[in-house]
């Protein structure tokens, strides 16, 4: 009960802090440089100098400290040594570039990239076209939408029923055995199986995801002005043409924004490789790895910060990429 | 003035008992106990001070170590705040790292200590510990050089005490089972083998090995390992393998691999077959055994888990355990695998020290014994105190063994006996050859170098 | 005509079969949880949750009286009682390990020493032998039944007592609210200068803020513990409050900023014309506008919250009283790998809040998710 009032106390703190900052400051502003008088030109000119830094301060300040300031000090330690104690120089990166565990990491995650934005992508687009379509279309989004508000934690309570592996001739009580079994084939302990784990994994990373595609692609879809539908449906284009050749290139700007998204998720894919296998049996990817490095065992920061900037910097132009690719759909 | 005495004794007794209404067993009360250790601890008066410690144990275990806790804080006042955590290993990395580590530490694992050790984050401990551990603990040299690390200024200093040890060479299971198939407890590894492989010859499924452990998977199996090279090796063999003078694809551990893969990948040999044994959880796997028709017959573990019995198995009776037999064709004695956590500081806490002295006095171990899940090697204690047969039993496997050696992959820096070894040991369950398994964990050692 | 009609209505089923097959495949696992976590502990091991409504069979043992329960009658010793359970049906017994059904029930099994064992179909069972019984313990008769379906909230009531869900619960929403509404606030001013307001640098700065979306959270962990020790912070919840600050930042300036650019540029001209300074601007035009961004932004951040693991774990602690609901779900996983029933109640539990959010406020979580997106900057 404490608690909660100091939660409350801290909201109404914060709430009254954060207003009487950006109030109090404006008004100390509006105090220095009156926008009246002989200098009234001149004042309001340099009030609107600093009036944007009083706005933006607060988040420039947190955003240096808790991101900024991170990235510099991972950065530089991605030069040092273990205890960062010593310079290594590049060091860290050799050893990246020859160690086995690093090189299945990027292979997974290349593998990630190919199949989870595509395959979200596609469901994405073909549960926003089917529901869109019918009554209950607004129900059907929610269910498939849901999953997103699912934790990684909770997500692999749930997979694991799907997943559980019970030896042959006794009952399967996952759902995935319970069929596979049912089509005559012995169980197989999906997780462990070699490369197709990885797929197995994407499973969950898709069945997440695929709901943010579709209410943005559904929202693009529904965008597609009228006359070109009707234009298209009165010189007989069938349904399937209609969706592949008219519909889609439409919104091809939305679907490059969506692929892009799921992308950069991807890139920092940990919690579900974490959860479900912890990176074993060929399942490891850069996120789990560089959590390794960094904490676990002989935690070694120098090698945990040189893959954290390898992530960083292979997230980068796929970024930069969407950004543009955002600013032009706008224009 | 014999009655002063008297009423100031009575006063004590109340006073004590105010103070000791959550102990477990009141003190003074039952004679098996060393209360004597107990009062003596009183002469440390640190009234007020506060100690924190953190140590993996959660649930069950947290009761037990808290039930143990609460006569230090009765005897000195001080305040111990516990808190145990299911990822310590990355917990206290972060905690040191970051400058907010807890006064004590429990280490499952000597290897991350020592890390730890070496980065300066651990503080020697009081002068005459190791000594202390040398002579009261059996196979005391064993145990004082777990704990003893190297610092950041190059000098060996003794930095963890160790409490509490695990018996790992144990295979447990249900004597019913066996008395209904006619099967007796083998006492050498050829019997044991023989008796796989009738088993097998009966349609039955001799044993139950997982592997799984979440982020740890494939500890299990480190653990078959190292009981398998100090049965084909001398425990001198041993000792350099840990350290990596013994290459990890020296031929001899490649042929301790191959043996516990005698055993985990044949089809015939485990429950579910070769392919079940790395994802099963270990905290799973040993229901095979209560199942029927069994599932298995065996399961080699380490003495902590009956925690993961069907409720209301009764130790000694639904199950118990024989020792993992060595081989009779080979002279290398009756070699115990164990393992243990290791009590180190962080801080230069007064009341930090007071705990290790705390731990050194019998009473704190007999408290734990009494109850369940605990054995130790120290002489002292009372071994009429443990609480059950069973455990009794595996007090004397330790007491007696004639070659003690500690986990080897806790022994072994982070990487590998948390991390290469694991990863490699669940790749061989797999099916990949012993010698390239062997040979990329080596290659990860010599990186670290 | 009748032919388009024909394939129109074939199209409307192949569109509503489609919608009904994604919809299944998606709430399937989160379905199976649900039925899970109502579901009699042993049922849930012995067979899967689609088979949950189905009577399932098992195999087990109990324990014939002793020594102690014995009765003589004639020249018999004789242990009697009864096997079952309420609601079980035996369909099979034995005696022996290796074959647990060997018997069906109303045989007369013949054992060592004359001894003589019958289970009748009911449960009730006797055991008698020549000479007197001296077994401390029962011998073990094993059972194979077959038990209706049972369902139970027992799980649910299990978890929140004794499991320390409750606590955590408290905990979770404590660390939630604020880490929600505090970057919201900071967010909201710093998007409405980088939308509407010149300055140099200001293109720099939003493309700085894109840039901090792709930090990984991991490398920020030991760098910020150790700058709160340093401020003599610590652990605690404050701490946890300004790190998600921190961490929802980016995302939240994005989201709004985008949005914000949106509105339509004469209002606020004329705003600034009829002589309103930027501060009433904001509250009076901006804030208002931006609502639906803002309940989008504050959902995203909610949900974000409430799932994290690692933030919690590294700012918080991990003392058992203040572990959030993420925490004790995964050291659940690890102490109680094997108890399913648990699992399945707790994961249930803690994803509730998070899917009652989401399905009160979707609308408006979809509305900003487009402005970020569609929109565009």
């Amino acid at each position: 009960m404490e608690q909660l009032l100091f939660a409350g106390g801290t909201i109404v703190a914060g709430v009254f802090g954060c207003v009487a900052w950006f109030w109090g400051s404006n008004w100390v502003l509006d105090g220095l440089y009156p926008p009246r008088g002989v200098d009234a030109g001149r004042n309001i000119l340099r009030a609107n100098m600093i009036r944007p830094w009083l706005f933006i301060g607060p988040a420039v300040l947190f955003l240096s400290l808790y991101l900024v300031y991170p990235v510099v000090n991972s950065a530089w330690r991605s030069l040092l040594d273990a205890d960062s104690r010593a310079f290594v120089g590049l060091d860290n990166y050799r050893w990246l570039m020859g160690d086995v565990k690093f090189r299945e990491s990027i292979f997974n995650n290349m593998l990630w990239l190919l199949v989870v934005p595509a395959a979200s992508t596609f469901f994405g687009l073909l549960a926003a076209q089917v529901t869109d379509r019918i009554r209950w279309g607004n129900a059907a989004k929610s269910f498939i939408f849901m999953p997103m508000a699912i934790s990684f934690v909770g997500a692999g309570v749930i997979w694991k029923f799907i997943y559980d592996y019970r030896a042959e001739g006794q009952e399967q009580i996952g759902l995935l055995n319970a069929i596979w079994t049912s089509l005559g084939h012995p169980p197989e302990t999906w997780l462990t199986l070699p490369f197709w784990n990885n797929f197995f994994l994407m499973a969950v990373l898709i069945w997440i995801q695929t709901g943010f595609a579709m209410v943005i692609l559904s929202a693009a879809l529904r965008g597609i002005p009228e006359e070109t539908i009707e234009a298209a449906i009165l010189d007989g284009a069938n349904p399937w043409q209609l969706f592949f050749k008219i519909k889609v290139p439409q919104i091809w700007g939305t679907i490059a924004v969506v692929w892009t998204t799921i992308t950069i998720v991807v890139l920092k894919v940990f919690d579900i490789v974490f959860v479900m296998t912890n990176g074993q049996w060929g399942t490891q990817v850069l996120a789990n790895l560089m959590y390794d490095w960094m904490f676990r065992g002989a935690p070694d920061y120098g090698r945990g910060s040189a893959i954290a900037i390898v992530i960083m910097a292979l997230v980068t132009p796929i970024m930069i990429w969407n950004i543009r690719n955002a600013r032009r759909e706008m224009l | 003035m014999k009655s002063l005495y008297l009423s100031a004794a009575v006063l004590a007794l109340a006073a004590g008992a105010a103070a000791a209404q959550d102990l477990k067993f009141a003190p003074g009360e039952d004679a098996r106990f060393n209360w004597a250790s107990y009062e003596a601890l009183k002469s440390m008066d640190l009234k007020g001070q506060k100690l924190t410690v953190l140590g993996p144990w959660l649930s069950a275990d947290k009761d037990l170590v808290e039930s143990v806790i609460a006569y230090f804080e009765a005897a000195t006042g001080v305040e111990v705040d516990y808190a145990g955590s299911d990822s310590f290993e990355q917990q206290i990395v972060i905690d040191a790292e970051a400058g907010s580590p807890p006064d004590v530490a429990v280490f499952p694992q000597p290897g991350l200590a020592a890390d730890l050790a070496k980065k300066g984050h651990l503080k020697p401990l009081a002068d005459g510990t190791e000594q202390w551990i040398k002579d009261n603990y059996a196979a005391g040299d064993s145990w004082a050089a777990y704990g003893n690390y190297t610092g950041p200024d190059g000098q060996a200093h003794q930095y963890a005490f160790p409490y509490k040890a695990d018996v790992k060479s144990l295979v447990w299971y249900v004597p019913e089972n066996f008395e209904d198939a006619g099967y007796e407890v083998p006492t050498s590894m050829e019997d044991l083998k023989a008796l796989t492989e009738q088993i097998v010859a009966d349609g039955g499924t001799p044993w139950c090995i997982g592997l799984g452990s979440g982020g740890a998977t494939g500890w299990p199996a480190t653990d078959w390992v190292e009981d398998m090279m100090l049965r084909l090796n001398t425990p001198e063999d041993y000792d350099a393998w840990v350290k990596n003078d013994l290459a990890f694809d020296d031929p001899k551990v490649v042929a301790a691999i191959d043996e516990f893969g005698w055993f985990a990948r044949n089809d015939a040999f485990v429950a579910g077959g070769a392919g079940a044994v790395a994802s099963t959880d270990f905290r799973d796997s040993p229901k095979g055994l209560f199942a029927s028709p069994p599932q298995c017959y065996m399961h080699r573990q380490a003495s902590f888990i009956p925690s993961f019995f069907p409720e209301g198995t009764v130790i000694g009776q639904d199950a118990d355990f024989f020792y993992f037999p060595a081989y009779a064709g080979k002279d290398l004695g009756q070699p115990v695998l164990g393992a243990g956590t290791m009590f180190a500081k962080l801080t230069e806490n007064p009341a930090a020290d007071a705990f290790i002295t705390f731990l050194e006095s019998p009473i704190a171990h007999e408290i734990w014994m009494a109850q369940t899940g605990f054995v130790t090697p120290y002489k002292a204690v009372n071994s009429e105190v443990y609480g059950d047969e069973t455990l009794k039993k595996m007090g004397a496997i330790l007491l007696n063994a004639t070659t003690f050696r500690f986990d080897g992959s806790d022994l072994m820096p982070g990487a590998i006996g948390a991390g290469a070894f694991w990863t490699g040991i669940v790749d061989y369950a797999g099916g990949k050859p012993a010698d390239d398994v062997a040979k990329s964990i080596q290659a990860t050692w010599d990186t670290l170098k | 005509m009748s032919a388009i009609a024909g394939t129109k209505a074939r199209l409307v089923w192949v569109v509503n079969l489609a919608a009904l097959a994604l919809v299944l495949l998606w709430t399937i696992p989160t379905f199976g949880l649900l039925v899970s976590s109502f579901r009699d502990r042993d049922q849930i091991a012995n067979s899967g949750w689609w088979r949950a409504s189905m009577s399932s069979e098992a195999t087990s043992f109990v324990r014939a009286g002793t020594a102690a329960d014995q009765a003589q009658e004639g020249e018999l010793w004789v242990t009697a009682g009864n096997v079952l359970t309420e609601g079980q049906n035996l369909s099979a017994w034995g005696t022996n390990s290796r074959d647990p059904a060997a018997y069906a029930p109303g045989d007369v099994a013949e054992l060592k020493d004359g001894q003589a064992l019958s289970v009748a179909e009911d449960g009730t069972y006797r055991l008698t032998s020549p000479t007197e019984f001296t077994d401390q313990r029962g011998m073990r008769i094993f059972l194979t039944t077959t038990a209706p379906p049972k369902f139970t909230t027992g799980n649910y009531a299990r978890v929140i007592g004794a499991e320390g869900l409750g606590q955590a619960f408290i905990n979770t929403f404590t660390v939630t609210i604020p880490a929600t509404i505090i970057p919201i606030l900071i967010a909201a001013f710093a998007a409405y200068a980088l939308a509407w307001m010149e300055f140099p640098g200001r293109a720099l700065l939003i493309a700085g803020v894109v840039g901090l979306l792709v930090v990984p959270l991991q490398l920020a962990l030991i760098p910020l513990l150790k700058f709160h020790n340093e401020i003599g912070l610590g652990k605690g919840y404050m701490g946890i409050w300004l790190a998600h600050t921190g961490f929802g930042l980016p995302l939240a300036i994005y989201l709004l900023r985008n949005y914000m650019v949106g509105l339509p540029r004469e209002i606020i001209e004329s705003a600034r014309v009829d002589g309103a300074t930027e501060f009433q601007i904001f509250r009076r035009i901006i804030l208002p506008l931006s609502f639906p961004a803002l309940a989008s932004f504050a959902i995203f951040q909610f949900l974000w919250v409430w799932n994290d693991l690692l933030v919690a774990t590294v700012f918080l602690g991990n003392r058992k009283e203040q572990l959030v609901m993420t925490g004790v779900l995964r050291e659940l996983l690890g102490s109680r790998g094997g108890d399913w029933e648990i699992l399945a109640a707790s994961a249930f539990i803690s994803i509730a809040v998070p899917l009652i959010v989401f399905f009160a406020m979707q609308k408006y979580l979809v509305r900003g998710l487009l402005a970020g997106s569609v929109k565009g900057g």
